[in-house]
């Protein structure tokens, strides 16, 4: 995923002093990698919709507090991630992600079929998917997740492993279903 | 050493793999092999391509930017208000008899209506998801509250002999409208699920 993310120093000033059309200028530079982030960590795209809405009201709100210390993108990306994982825990579906990570889900192919990576993926649970996206894709650390997901560091790094071990099984042997 | 576990092959993607690890890997072909893996799936996740959002979300965005702005102007109006309807010294101006009556309900409606707006702060509305009709729905009643608050500075400001009665319609309807508000904002946010 390769997107320009660059928005003139002049736009975020306006931004911070209040002007829509500036506020506006940022989402239509960022609602793509918001979305992106938010739709492939949760399975369902209105929540990724609502999470992008979420973020922005965020952005709007705090704006005037935005120092210019590092890149923009950057801090819209915490608060895009803090907004995702909240509500992965305010759904509490960790029961039914436990079946989806035993292969149970609902989005089923035959048995034999090859999947490639970006099915695998959806194949695992939201929580392990938050981690993977947000550790190997958008560079956060271990400790960085964590406390966003109210969680330890090694809860981070064993969900972690556990998703790149499932996602190898699932690759090799073209799981879908067990 | 027996083969890398996934910890394993995470740590040493990161740098932070234990001396026997590292050495393993040296000697293992298939440990490099499947380290080789790791890296070819974060790069390939990094490669998927971008999500576009199937609906335009900035309008209600715009519509919360604009109903929040709306929402800070008639808040000043009333803390306004209330300075002045303490400088203006309301009991004065009522007969003996409907003063006490008069001011025991304009009391309890100003303090309702603090309460209301107290929850309201509480509940954060600026940082709630907002549907396009929940968002126009308060929009008008914060409209409404702003033209009941303006008449209300107006009433003080005059203060006029026989006002009482009005006064206390006014702060009556004010409550009744910040009630509506309220509940405009929770049944908003029960239906989109916060």
């Amino acid at each position: 995923m390769t997107i320009a993310l660059a928005v003139p120093d002049i736009v975020v000033a306006r931004a911070r002093a209040g002007d829509v059309d500036a506020l506006e200028a940022l989402y239509r530079a960022f609602e793509t990698p918001v979305y992106t982030l938010a739709r492939r960590i949760l399975r369902n795209a209105e929540d990724a919709e609502d999470v992008l809405q979420e973020t922005f009201l965020e952005v709007v709100k705090s704006i005037a507090q935005y120092r210019g210390e590092g890149h923009l993108w950057g801090w819209i990306r915490q608060i895009a991630a803090s907004k995702a994982l909240m509500k992965i825990r305010r759904e509490q579906v960790r029961a039914t992600e436990e079946l989806d990570d035993e292969g149970t889900g609902r989005h089923g192919t035959p048995v034999g079929l090859a999947i490639d990576l970006e099915r695998a993926f959806l194949r695992l649970s939201e929580t392990s998917r938050a981690v993977v996206w947000l550790h190997d894709v958008e560079g956060f650390t271990h400790e960085e997740i964590a406390e966003r997901m109210g969680k330890t560091v090694s809860f981070s790094k064993s969900q972690l492993a556990r998703a790149h071990a499932r996602l190898r099984t699932m690759l090799d042997t073209g799981e879908e279903q067990r | 050493m027996t083969h890398c576990t996934m910890d394993d092959l995470l740590a040493l993607q990161a740098n932070e793999a234990s001396g026997s690890a590292r050495a393993h890997l040296a000697e293992c072909a298939a440990c490099r092999e499947e380290l080789d893996r790791l890296y070819q799936r974060a790069a390939q996740l990094k490669a998927l391509p971008a999500l576009t959002p199937p609906r335009d979300r900035w309008p209600a965005i715009r519509r919360a930017v604009v109903a929040a702005r709306s929402r800070r102007v008639w808040r000043m109006r009333f803390s306004g208000l209330a300075a002045a309807a303490a400088l203006a010294g309301l009991a004065l101006l009522w007969p003996i008899g409907l003063r006490r009556s008069y001011g025991d309900e304009i009391a309890k409606a100003k303090q309702q209506s603090a309460v209301l707006d107290s929850t309201l702060q509480e509940y954060d509305p600026d940082s709630r998801v907002v549907s396009g009709q929940s968002a126009a729905l308060a929009a008008q009643i914060e409209d409404q509250i702003a033209a009941i608050d303006g008449e209300l500075v107006r009433l003080s400001a005059a203060q006029a002999d026989g006002a009482a009665p009005d006064l206390a319609k006014l702060w009556r309807q004010r409550v009744d409208l910040m009630q509506k508000l309220l509940n405009v904002r929770v049944t908003r946010a029960a239906y989109v699920g916060l």
